[in-house]
């Protein structure tokens, strides 16, 4: 039986943890190891916006121990990504380094969107009842040190995600200050979550009704584990947890600690997240709470394992992030049949040129949701529509893409109608690098041709058959529409898609009988 | 019955006097006139051993206590100072037995047996004499340092536990510097004699003096043997005495008698404030010779004057100088147990047994798959153990070995296993506690060995002891990672293996291998595991999975349902537990204890204890496993720990609770209990007033559960060999006309 041994390794704001995974097709995923280490670093970046020099030398301590764990168990691969805490720190490529030098192991920075994706994607994946339960409108409710995520489900479909910058830590730590003057902490604690999260309930919950919720996020979803019945350990009624809640918000920290045998660090954090979950639950009137237990390590080895290729899963992701697209879209008033014709034409040829373009299927994906996502800043300025399209896709999170994915996207929807820049002009102030520029002008070359063919938005290239012919793409339309306006302006776009690809694109209209 | 407070003073027995108590128990081994005659002397050294380290370290702490001026009452009600009070009478009548044991009934069997013991140089005969001194002229005077002390030298310092020879000197009439050891002193003197006219006007100036017994030679000397064949010895120190001439030959000398003290050995660490909990334990080492004098051992007879010198130099209480009757430190009867000769003296050699689930040439993973092993030491033998670790090294399909060790002898051929481990490439972690009391010097030193050759050692945890027994072996198998893991009851020492009664449980049940990875991720540092399943560890949970367990029999009890106890442990000393046992007691739990050593709980008080019983085995080997029986309504639960109910190790070491699952090795224990309660031989009962009686075993077939465990080991090993010839059959051989 081929195993292969993934290490996962999670830097976040409270703890450093590793764990270990055997991956094979047969058995799937089983781990073998967790190693917790706690080091709230949240601590320094949510306060002083910089990671303390103790701080991290006692995170490259524990990195190198790490290593020597790997070694033990002869590990095949791994991958260690951080989240907030050093996303957060002005000085995250001097960390990177320094932790490279260091220690040899390469940190990589997870936006948030990749991060609760991750995260989702473990539950979807490793959790059988995940699918049968989504088919009813459930969240995920994801509680980091840092922030915390809201993904919405509903048939089987992803609705929305929202991130809002409550995180347990950065909680506790905003409101260190007041803890000692209150009596009632939990009821400030309260008010000021409420009001973060009244207006995420105003645009996303509106005539919502939500039955499940996930609840994720490590220490938080340990300890209710721990104290949820036995036997049915992973799921807790709304009147479970509200005991719960009532028994920890009347003892102190120091109480929970011992009460519930945690250490005290982790003590100190349940109490905010505590009122996050009753405000949400109370909020959104949800049933049942279901705790599945994972972390980022368990979707960083299944993400692996499904990159290559030894693990399948029966619920389709990328759908999600389609799903995701089309709701912003959607949110922003884009016509969908627009949408759907060029997103018809883009992927046709696509795929037609596939032997050209030599691009892969997650770059199709850039594309579709490119497409999905170019005409979204109408909604602001229809004169200004690419660039307040760039600006839109910059400022929204779609779970599942990268931060550089994102900008990808955000700058071959800017390039739709604008005269395409340098590399030197698109890289200022980004990360991006020259592979993505050329990316950016693929997808965008064929988002224009696209684009251009459905220009009066009447959807006339319904039916279209692609050939590639010598230097040609030839477009043979079966149409009985008058495309004058889309052949007129055609060349214009052509010209740039001959300039990436060198080929020409042709629109040929199919003779009627 | 509510009335009842579980807590109460008079339902507990403090822990001291119930260990001086248990040392009884041993010396009664001493008396038994069933036991071989050496076999007695090692009893009774034992004793002195154990007294001394209980001095060294118990009755410290009390005096320290009573010098800080703590008065608050143990479990039993008592101060520090009543304690003390108690435990200082109890002493000197164990003094008097052990030394009426040596002196009446010993020495003279001895001599029966054909070993004389001179006990004072003065009995010596003219040839013995000559023998004797120039065996100190070669032997003993060239490593000899007499110290004189007067107002220009201070007194010196004694060392802990030393034997020394104190004597009164008195300068001899018109004789001075004469070239002998003495000569320095001698001549250092005359300065500050002027100073001393006055005493001298009074009468003879006498002056100290004292030397060390070289504790390099050997203790007893043999000495020609009589022409009947009996063998002669004396002790070293008589020797000497006899020669205390001889170092200060300036002076006469007055008086010479042995004295012994015994100083606060207490090791408290801060560790707060160390740097490097290492260099902080090499420190206290050295400091720890010198700590408050606490105890002085002097020879009955010895001079008042020198007495009163010695107690006033060492600045000793009345209380705590104890005269004796016969040699000092009779911890010299262990060497005398080792004399050649007088074989039919002593038990015979013990041979643990072979262990037939694993014989010596079988591939022990392989044998460990097929189902959980149990071993009961020293019955068995500790090699399995061994070969596991030494296999585990050369294995090319180990990638890790992980391992605690608290006290491991010096030559052991575990740690050459690990460090061999290391060297082949695997990842080898070891937790080395170097808190084990007065092993750390030893501790260090392989220690350091270890780290040498590649391993990864982690020093212990900050102000906890890391007493659990477990070793984890990661292997790499067709079928993905397998985790082998060895729990046990007692060290990982080969050497005390052969002595102390331990169970250890060989298993590669992925749930006890989870649950040890995460015991060792705890012991580096790293945080608790989100949840356990199978063991149970102290300092964390361990309590309260007692507690849990006591508390389960008690709903049993009290629902009519079957509830019962039985737990096997050194000592049982922990307030809350004990109350719990109480409680469950009352409810109507059936409780039997077999406890070795301190035992708090008292049993047969009317509505509290009456279904308690507590028997404890002193025998030949040290009983030492510690096994815990819940019936939990026909649920039996079977747990082995290396933890005793003591506030220590369930507060302040790490110490682990494993469950024997496999349901052959549950009714192995089950029968070890059964035989340990049965056992009429070596087992005493505690009775309701605190006395610990043999069992009269008038009409009854008698039970020596440890011999009976050897046997029966013995028994079960040659099984297996009758076993394998009888599947074979073998043909006559040609008869030859």
């Amino acid at each position: 039986m081929q195993i292969t041994v993934f290490a996962g390794i999670d830097i976040g704001s409270y703890e450093v943890g590793m764990k270990i995974f055997e991956l094979s097709s047969r058995r799937g995923m089983r781990q073998l190891d967790h190693v917790r280490y706690n080091l709230e670093l949240g601590k320094d970046t949510y306060v002083t916006g910089k990671i303390s020099n103790e701080h991290l030398e006692e995170l490259c301590e524990v990195l190198l121990d790490f290593r020597r764990i790997m070694q033990e168990y002869q590990v095949d691969a791994y991958r260690a990504c951080a989240t907030s805490a050093i996303r957060e720190t002005k000085n995250v490529l001097l960390i990177l380094d320094k932790i490279r030098v260091r220690t040899g192991i390469d940190v990589e920075v997870l936006s948030n969107s990749e991060q609760r994706f991750l995260g989702y994607k473990s539950i979807a994946s490793v959790e059988e009842d995940f699918r049968g339960m989504i088919q009813n409108s459930t969240a995920i409710v994801d509680v980091g040190g840092g922030s915390i995520q809201i993904s919405l489900f509903d048939k089987d479909v992803l609705v929305t995600t929202q991130n809002l910058r409550i995180g347990a830590l950065r909680i506790r730590e905003r409101l260190a200050d007041v803890e000692s003057r209150t009596m009632h902490f939990a009821s400030v604690l309260n008010e000021m979550i409420g009001s973060e999260l009244r207006s995420f309930k105003k645009l996303y919950l509106k005539d919502q009704k939500i039955q499940n919720i996930i609840l994720t996020g490590d220490y938080v979803s340990q300890f209710f584990r721990q104290h949820a019945k036995e036997g049915r350990a992973a799921v807790m009624s709304r009147k479970e947890f509200m005991e719960l809640y009532q028994k920890a918000v009347s003892i102190t920290s120091t109480q929970i600690a011992a009460h519930f045998g945690l250490p005290m660090e982790h003590a100190t954090l349940i109490l905010p997240s505590l009122v996050l979950y009753r405000r949400f639950i109370e909020d959104t009137g949800a049933e049942s709470i279901w705790l599945p237990g994972h972390n980022l390590s368990d979707g960083l080895a299944y993400d692996y394992g499904e990159r290559k290729k030894i693990l399948r899963s029966t619920h389709n992701f990328e759908n999600d992030i389609v799903e995701a697209a089309k709701n912003i879209s959607k949110r922003y008033q884009s016509s969908k049949g627009h949408i759907a014709g060029t997103e018809y034409l883009a992927l046709t040829i696509f795929d037609k040129m596939k032997s050209i373009h030599g691009m892969g299927k997650r770059e199709r994906l850039l594309l579709q949701i490119s497409v999905i996502l170019h005409d979204c800043g109408k909604y602001i300025n229809m004169n200004r529509t690419a660039e307040c399209s760039y600006s839109i896709i910059m400022a929204t999170e779609i779970i599942g893409l990268s931060h550089r994915e994102r900008e990808i996207i955000a700058n071959a929807v800017r390039f739709n109608t604008r005269e395409f820049a340098s590399f030197e002009e698109i890289s200022y102030g980004s990360s991006l690098e020259r592979s993505d520029y050329l990316l950016i002008a693929k997808i965008s070359a064929i988002l224009r041709v696209a684009n251009a063919m459905d220009r009066s938005h009447d959807q006339k290239f319904k039916h279209v058959k692609v050939t590639l012919k010598e230097k040609e793409l030839v477009v043979l339309v079966d149409t009985v529409a008058d495309i004058t306006l889309e052949k007129g302006l055609f060349s214009d776009k052509a010209e740039f898609f001959e300039t990436v690809f060198s080929i020409r694109p042709v629109i040929r209209q199919k003779k009627q009988l | 019955m509510d009335a009842i407070d579980v807590k109460s003073y008079e339902y507990y027995t403090n822990r001291e006097l119930s260990w001086l108590k248990f040392n009884s128990r041993v010396l009664e081994e001493a008396r038994d006139k069933t036991i071989p005659l050496f076999e007695r002397l090692k009893f009774l050294s034992i004793t002195a051993s154990n007294l001394d380290e209980f001095f060294m370290i118990r009755v410290a702490s009390l005096k320290d206590m009573v010098n800080a001026k703590y008065t608050r009452r143990d479990i039993a009600g008592l101060t520090p100072q009543e304690q003390l009070d108690q435990i200082l009478s109890a002493t000197r009548e164990l003094l008097d037995l052990q030394y009426s044991t040596y002196s009446r009934s010993l020495l003279p069997l001895l001599r029966q047996h054909g070993l004389l013991v001179v006990q004072e140089h003065e009995d010596l005969t003219m040839e013995q004499k000559i023998f004797v001194d120039q065996y100190f002229r070669e032997n003993v005077y060239p490593v000899l340092t007499p110290m004189a002390v007067d107002s220009s030298r201070p007194f010196p310092l004694i060392r802990n536990k030393s034997l020394n020879i104190g004597a009164l000197l008195a300068k001899k009439a018109g004789r001075s510097l004469d070239g002998s050891v003495g000569t320095d002193q001698a001549s250092e003197k005359v300065k500050g004699k002027e100073k001393k006219n006055k005493e001298r006007e009074q009468g003879p100036e006498l002056e100290f003096a004292t030397v060390q017994v070289p504790s390099g030679l050997p203790r007893i000397v043999r000495l020609p043997d009589e022409k009947d064949g009996t063998q002669v010895v004396i002790l070293l120190e008589e020797i000497i005495e006899r020669n205390m001439g001889q170092l200060f030959l300036s002076y006469d000398v007055v008086c010479a008698h042995p004295y012994r003290i015994m100083r606060n050995a207490d090791l408290t660490i801060e560790e707060d404030e160390a740097e490097d909990l290492l260099k902080e334990i090499q420190k206290q080492l050295k400091k720890r010779q010198w700590g408050e004098a606490i105890r002085l051992e002097a020879e009955e007879k010895m001079d008042r004057r020198l007495l009163k010198l010695l107690r006033r130099e060492l600045s000793i209480k009345e209380d705590s100088i104890f005269e004796i009757n016969g040699p000092l430190d009779l911890t010299f009867l262990m060497k005398m147990y080792g004399m050649d000769g007088f074989a039919e003296l002593k038990n015979p050699r013990h041979v643990p047994a072979p262990v037939k689930e694993l014989p010596g040439d079988c591939d022990i993973f392989e044998e460990i798959r097929k189902g959980d092993i149990l071993l009961h030491h020293p019955f068995q033998t500790f090699d399995p153990v061994v070969r596991f670790v030494q296999q585990a090294a050369r294995d090319p399909q180990v990638l890790a070995i992980k391992q605690t060790l608290y006290r491991v002898s010096g030559n052991s051929p575990i740690i050459a296993a690990l460090a061999q481990a290391a060297e082949n490439g695997k990842q080898v972690s070891v937790l080395v506690e170097l808190k084990a009391r007065f092993d750390e010097e030893n501790n260090i030193i392989w220690a350091k060995m270890l780290e040498k050759a590649g391993c990864h050692v982690i020093y212990g945890l900050v102000g906890l002891k890391t007493h659990s027994k477990i070793t984890l072996v990661v292997r790499r198998e067709e079928d993905g990672i397998r985790r082998y893991v060895h729990l046990g009851t007692g060290n990982y020492n080969d050497s005390t293996a052969k002595l102390y009664t331990d169970l250890g449980l060989l298993t590669c049940s992925a749930l006890i291998g989870e649950d040890a990875t995460a015991v060792f991720n705890m012991l580096s540092g790293y945080s608790e595991p989100v949840s356990w399943h199978k063991l149970s560890l102290a300092p964390l949970w361990l309590r309260d999975s007692f507690i849990q367990l006591i508390r389960r029999e008690k709903e049993h009890a009290k629902n009519g349902r079957e509830a019962c106890i039985r737990a096997k442990m050194n000592s049982l000393c922990d307030p809350q537990i004990i109350g719990e046992l109480y409680e469950a007691a009352m409810a109507g739990v059936k409780i039997d204890l077999i406890i070795r050593g301190i035992c708090c709980l008292k049993t047969g008080i009317p509505g509290v204890s009456e279904n308690i019983t507590v028997r404890s085995i002193v025998g030949n080997f040290l009983e030492h496993s510690r096994i815990f029986y819940f019936a939990n309504d026909g649920q039996e639960e079977v747990y082995c720990a290396s933890a005793d109910w003591m506030p220590r190790n369930l507060d302040r070491r790490v110490e682990i609770l494993f469950p024997i699952e496999r349901p052959e090795l549950k009714q192995e224990i089950l029968h070890i209990l059964e035989i340990l309660l049965t056992d009429n031989v070596k087992a005493h009962v505690l009775k309701s007033d605190g006395s610990y009686e043999k069992i009269d075993r008038r009409g009854k077939i008698s039970l020596d559960s440890q011999e009976y465990f050897t046997q029966e080991a013995r028994e079960k090993a040659r099984q297996e060999k009758q076993e394998l010839p009888s599947r074979v059959f073998i043909p006559e051989e040609h008869i030859e006309e």
